[in-house]
């Protein structure tokens, strides 16, 4: 054929395939509802109140809601607990709603058989009466044969659950949570006669001491805990509050202490001995017992500073500089271990501590303690199991625990469970380790779908309302056990009633629409105090003291690994949240694995190094995992992230990382019943694989360019800081500060004249000061802005997709000093990606927004290799949000398809939303009016949005500062991000 | 070797060549020709036949029923709704109640299903329309949406970018990518 021939027919032939790709597809379908609810515009959110339930915090949410379905919350501003702020994981729990793997109807194992893994889908109403006739049956056979393990739940619930066990005659049911606290709160026992957990006034403390509590990710109650501390932080007119953080090993809290100390793993007690004695030679504790102070004194008679420090294998320069400060300090606040069974001697010393420091324990709150307290001691559980067989129980009941997976191999819960004459019930919705162990799985509704009511803290009672459509027919647990329970005869119509009566007849809710008034404003946060138990301090305490004193002891060295709560996935009830994986943890930056942290001495003993195979051999267990090398681990202490390693928990979990629990032995502490989150390590060897490491981190450190700066308070307070970027000149250290405003142009440097902006200029301002890098802001954009999920192995190429980072840079020369940097588009004035588009698809906006104009886009990532922040992502691919993940989605931001760029939009849908507000009430958008997703959700306010070519607005007001920065500003971008030192202090 | 078969062998090649491309471009025509008449039929032009024959002629035209008062979050959102069953029986329970047509509202309504319309005004994902504040600047319906009142089942529109742009820069409205349509 000649080649003209041939020309002719393709052109013929792509004509045609034109032509057929012309009609564009319109037959889409449009529903109109049947009857129209009253609080539903479609197009326009609904918010509701409720409770977050991801942990025992009893955080305030308000949940967004579009066309009937849940795609955002955020923190409820009326909430004393976290003041409309959130976490990581709270973000992430609509996508507990929404997972894929959720369970939709009732499963029952096929022929009745324990060992068959193989389910059957039974009707609501067979699973139903199934559960019905189990419970007959096993009252038939005598009292205490049906049993209940529940995750912690509201007062309503539990007492719910108690009545109907109750009804079968059977014992109470057990609140089952992996982190209990139970050092924490033997030590409040001995010393208080209060065996719970009172929350502090950490924002009234100006020194701080941490044994490990990271209040920052886990502990307690870590979204409070972090306001409160950078309002302790935070620069006054002339100091800031100090940190210490005293453990084996540097945590997301030790990360943002003043100065980490590195002790001895379990050897926190003797460093808070040490103190003890400098206090007490001090003269302080005089508001004590006479008797007290005397066995306070012998007990702490050997910990002279040396001794201190050799003991608990610390600096004693280190200790010197927290003697001198803690007793320096007005109100000085020790907090005791951390939720992963810290040392009990510790805990009892920390509180001794206090005592001598203030006998008034002003900054103990004994009226709010922290709900946790109520779930039950890990040896309570183990004996829990354990009396399942004494008592030949027929019937348990587990809601919503998972000790499977948080218990260790030997602790006998798997055997317990496959009993062949034991019928277990798992009220989950989700095929964890522990439910596909169960005989019959009946899923209840989640909290976004549930009426309740639950209080983190005595005295702030949180409501829950349903804040969405049902999407499975899955009823209430409160509902299924008053029909169970109660059959014809139930007290009242439906778990509603149950709870708005409680409600009542507590007093908490008064007059007739008190209920209403609480569930608009989530709840009622001044309930009466019940008669609240004093402490009181025990003299039993003084000789106990001595005792346990006696106990610290300088142990030999020897590889220890330890187990530490995690700020993704909390105990593990995150991994299933695609969200939690891909986002990656604060210090490590490492998405989706669990490697296991060393010293690079500890590693290099095993003969192996960074991002190498390693094994890790106890008693109890093996694992093989990846190393990962850092100065931020005591030597000989090996640590992992608990969380991931499930064996079963639906596609994001399943097989994702290693469970350390599994090293782990089941022995609980005699005294305080409390687990071991630590094992002395029988064998650690490298493996010799070379395994890559899914990290989000280009470089531990900042190359010598400023990116993420800091200040000493020193020259802060004094005002004679240089003020980077101040100067003249053109280079990194002269350059001079620029707006993103047209004041920000001069001739000699710049080419191209100013933009014009209309009345508005958006802008940013972030508080590398206030920054503690939980990412919650990274989340919270997530959320929003339907950024797709790429997975382990797209990592491994550097190709997620976050707008929103928070960097890492450690201190080259002093390695635990980190600064956490949040990186997202700096929505430069003088954007380097904007001229370089064939297609102008990134665009300036005359709001001063860089614009990505997606349908413009044709991927050729100019943009990207142009910019200098590395904050453009491409999509190389369609990514996924398996049905009904998609539910989530954000219907006011576009999903970006395959072969697009795309990156931070400073949220320009909600400036979109005020801008319509502010035309309907013929006004400007107001300073404040417009809250990005990022700086909504910020746990200590760091971030601050607003209006630059206003004046007095907050961010213009802040970029006055002297900490005020820009990243990289020498390169003349003219970001519209301004950064403010962190300001860091420095001890002699 | 003579010239002359070389020749004969060029012009049944030039032969089959022409036979190739008339049968390639039949092909070619009829497949465009059966694709125009299956997709967009000439004859049948008159918009999407809907799950109830609801007529915008009848409503709109001869009643003069406003707009707003079916799609009523027309002013106050970004979609101005379409109107519940239960808001077409407050009327039809007693205009001709018992016509076929209203009876399948019943039906719809008795047993609580949404009305599966079909979309004849269509925007493609990346573009946000907002109606409120449209219909704040006081853009007539009809302005975008034609004259829907002279039309029992509505021909539609796939709007294209020019549509939207002629009119922002005749009335000077905002032309931000971002800030106007595109996020």
């Amino acid at each position: 054929m000649k080649r003209r021939n041939f020309l002719k027919l393709a052109g013929m032939g792509s004509l045609s395939f034109a032509a057929s790709a012309c009609t564009s597809e319109t037959d889409k379908t449009i529903f109109s509802l049947v009857q129209a609810p009253a609080d539903m515009v479609t197009g326009s959110p609904t918010w509701y109140a409720s409770t977050c339930r991801e942990c025992p915090a009893g955080c305030g949410i308000i949940a967004k809601n579009r066309e009937g379905r849940v795609i955002k919350v955020e923190g409820n501003p009326l909430h004393p607990i976290n003041r409309g702020k959130l976490c990581i994981r709270g973000q992430a729990v609509v996508q507990g709603i929404y997972n894929p793997d959720r369970i939709k109807s009732p499963l029952l194992k096929k022929n009745g058989q324990k060992k068959n893994s193989q389910w059957q889908p039974i009707s609501f109403s067979q699973a139903r009466s199934l559960i019905q006739e189990k419970t007959i049956q096993a009252v038939q056979n005598g009292s205490d044969k049906v049993r209940m393990i529940t995750e912690l739940v509201g007062d309503s619930q539990m007492t719910l659950f108690t009545r109907c066990l109750e009804q079968f005659k059977s014992k109470d049911p057990i609140a089952f949570e992996p982190l209990a606290y139970e050092t924490l709160k033997t030590a409040n026992r001995e010393a208080f006669g209060i065996d719970g957990l009172p929350s502090y006034r950490m924002d009234k403390a100006d020194c701080l001491v941490s044994l490990g509590a990271d209040f920052l990710e886990t502990w307690l109650s870590p979204v409070e805990y972090a306001w409160q501390f950078k309002a302790m932080h935070a620069v006054k007119t002339e100091k800031k509050g100090i940190f210490f953080h005293i453990s084996p090993y540097q945590s997301l809290t030790g990360a943002n202490a003043d100065r980490w100390i590195a002790c001895d793993p379990g050897k926190e007690a003797a460093v808070v001995m040490g103190l003890i004695k400098a206090a007490l030679e001090q003269g302080r504790g005089s508001g004590l017992p006479q008797s007290l102070v005397q066995s306070l004194r012998d007990a702490s008679e050997g910990y002279t500073a040396q001794a201190t420090a050799r003991m608990a294998g610390i600096n004693p320069k280190d200790f010197e500089t927290l003697k001198s400060h803690v007793l320096k300090a007005k109100t000085p606040l020790i907090l005791g271990t951390g939720a992963g069974g810290g040392a009990f001697q510790a805990d009892l010393a920390a509180n001794m501590l206090n005592l001598v420091l203030d006998p008034d324990l002003a900054l103990f709150d004994f009226d709010h303690r922290h709900r946790v307290e109520r779930s039950a001691r890990r040896s309570e559980v183990l004996d829990f199991f354990k009396s399942l067989s004494a008592d030949a129980a027929k019937l348990l009941f587990i809601h919503n625990a998972n000790p499977v997976y948080a218990l260790p191999h030997d602790s006998g819960v798997k055997e317990t469970l496959t009993d062949d004459r034991l019928f277990v019930v798992s009220f989950s919705n989700f095929m964890d380790d522990t439910t596909a162990l169960a005989d019959l799985i009946f899923p209840v509704s989640l909290s976004l779908e549930s009426w309740d009511e639950y209080s983190g803290k005595n005295g702030i009672i949180s409501t829950l309302q349903p804040a969405m459509g049902r999407l499975t027919e899955a009823p209430h647990i409160g509902d299924l056990m008053l029909d169970v329970a109660f059959k014809d005869d139930q007290p009242v119509s439906d778990y509603k009633a149950w709870v708005m009566t409680r409600l009542h007849s507590r007093g908490i809710v008064k007059e007739k629409n008190g209920w209403l008034k609480a569930l608009q404003a989530g709840g009622v946060f001044s309930a009466v105090s019940q008669a609240v138990t004093r402490p009181r301090l025990l003299e039993s305490v003084a000789g106990l003291f001595k005792t346990v004193a006696d106990t610290v002891e300088a142990d030999p060295a020897k590889p220890i690994f330890a187990a530490v709560p995690s700020i993704r996935f909390f105990d593990g009830r995150g991994a299933n949240r695609p969200w939690l994986c891909e986002i990656p943890d604060p210090l490590t930056k490492v998405a989706w694995q669990t490697p296991v942290l060393g010293h690079p001495e500890t590693l290099k003993a095993a003969g192996t190094g960074h991002g190498e195979g390693v094994e890790i051999k106890t008693r109890y267990g093996r694992v093989e995992t990846i190393a990962y090398e850092t100065r931020q681990v005591k030597t000989g202490v090996l640590v992992m992230g608990m969380g991931q390693g499930h064996r079963h928990f639906g596609r994001y979990a399943e097989n994702v990382g290693i469970n350390p629990l599994t090293l782990l032995s089941t022995k609980t502490d005699d005294h305080t019943g409390a687990p071991v989150f630590s094992i002395i390590v029988t064998d650690f060897t490298g493996t010799g694989d070379t395994i890559p490491l899914a990290h989000t981190d280009g470089s531990r450190i900042q190359h010598g360019r400023k990116i993420a700066l800091s200040v000493p308070l020193d020259q802060v307070i004094k005002n004679d800081d240089e003020k980077t970027g101040h100067g003249e000149s053109l280079t990194m250290e002269g350059f001079p500060f620029t707006l993103p405003l047209p004041e920000g142009y001069d001739p000699k440097r710049d080419f191209y004249p100013p933009h014009g902006h209309e009345n508005y200029r958006w802008a940013m301002v972030v508080d590398l000061d206030k920054c503690i890098g939980c990412a919650a802001c990274a989340a919270a954009c997530y959320v929003e802005n339907n950024i797709g999920i790429v997975g382990k192995d797209r990592i491994i190429e550097g190709r997620e997709m976050a707008w929103l980072q928070v960097e890492r840079y450690h201190d080259p020369e002093n390695p635990e000093k980190i600064t956490f940097f949040p990186m997202m588009c700096q929505h430069c004035d003088n954007a380097p990606c904007e001229p370089v588009c064939p297609v102008y698809a990134p665009h300036h906006s005359k709001e001063g927004i860089n614009n990505q104009i997606y349908n413009r886009c044709i991927g050729t990532r100019f943009c990207s290799q142009n910019c200098p922040y590395k904050v453009r992502r491409f999509n190389w691919f369609e990514w996924e949000w398996p049905e009904p993940l998609n539910l989530q989605l954000n219907p006011d931001v576009t999903v970006r398809s395959k072969g697009v760029m795309e990156k931070c939009s400073f949220c320009v849908q909600r400036i979109k939303v005020a801008h319509g507000v502010a035309k309907d009430e013929k006004r400007d958008i107001k300073d404040g009016e417009v809250i990005p997703a990022c700086v909504q959700t910020c746990p200590t306010g760091a971030l601050t949005f607003g209006n630059l070519m206003d004046v007095n607005s907050q961010v213009r007001m802040l970029t006055q500062n002297r900490r005020a920065y820009q990243a990289m500003g020498y390169i003349n971008t003219k970001p519209a991000v301004i950064y403010l030192k962190k300001v860091v202090q420095e001890f002699s | 070797m003579t010239p002359s078969i070389t020749e004969k062998n060029n012009s049944h090649k030039r032969v089959k060549d022409t036979q190739l491309i008339f049968w390639v471009g039949l092909i070619v025509v009829s497949v465009i020709g059966f694709l125009f008449y299956f997709y967009i039929p000439p004859a049948t032009d008159i918009g999407a036949a809907q799950p109830i024959a609801f007529s915008h002629r009848v409503h709109a035209g001869i009643k003069d029923i406003q707009c707003q008062f079916c799609h009523s979050y027309v002013d106050r959102s970004i979609h101005p709704g379409i109107p519940p069953v239960e808001k077409c029986l407050y009327c039809h329970k007693y205009i001709i109640a018992n016509h076929p047509e209203i009876q399948k509202e019943h039906m719809y309504f008795n047993t609580g299903t949404p009305t599966p319309w079909k979309k004849v005004f269509y925007l493609p994902e990346h573009v946000f329309f907002n109606h409120q504040r449209h219909i704040k600047k006081e853009i007539a319906c009809g302005e975008c949406h034609g004259p829907i009142e002279t039309m029992d089942r509505l021909k539609g529109e796939s709007f294209k970018m020019g549509f939207c742009i002629t009119c922002h820069k005749a009335k000077k409205a905002n032309l931000d990518c971002w800030l106007a349509c595109h996020n």
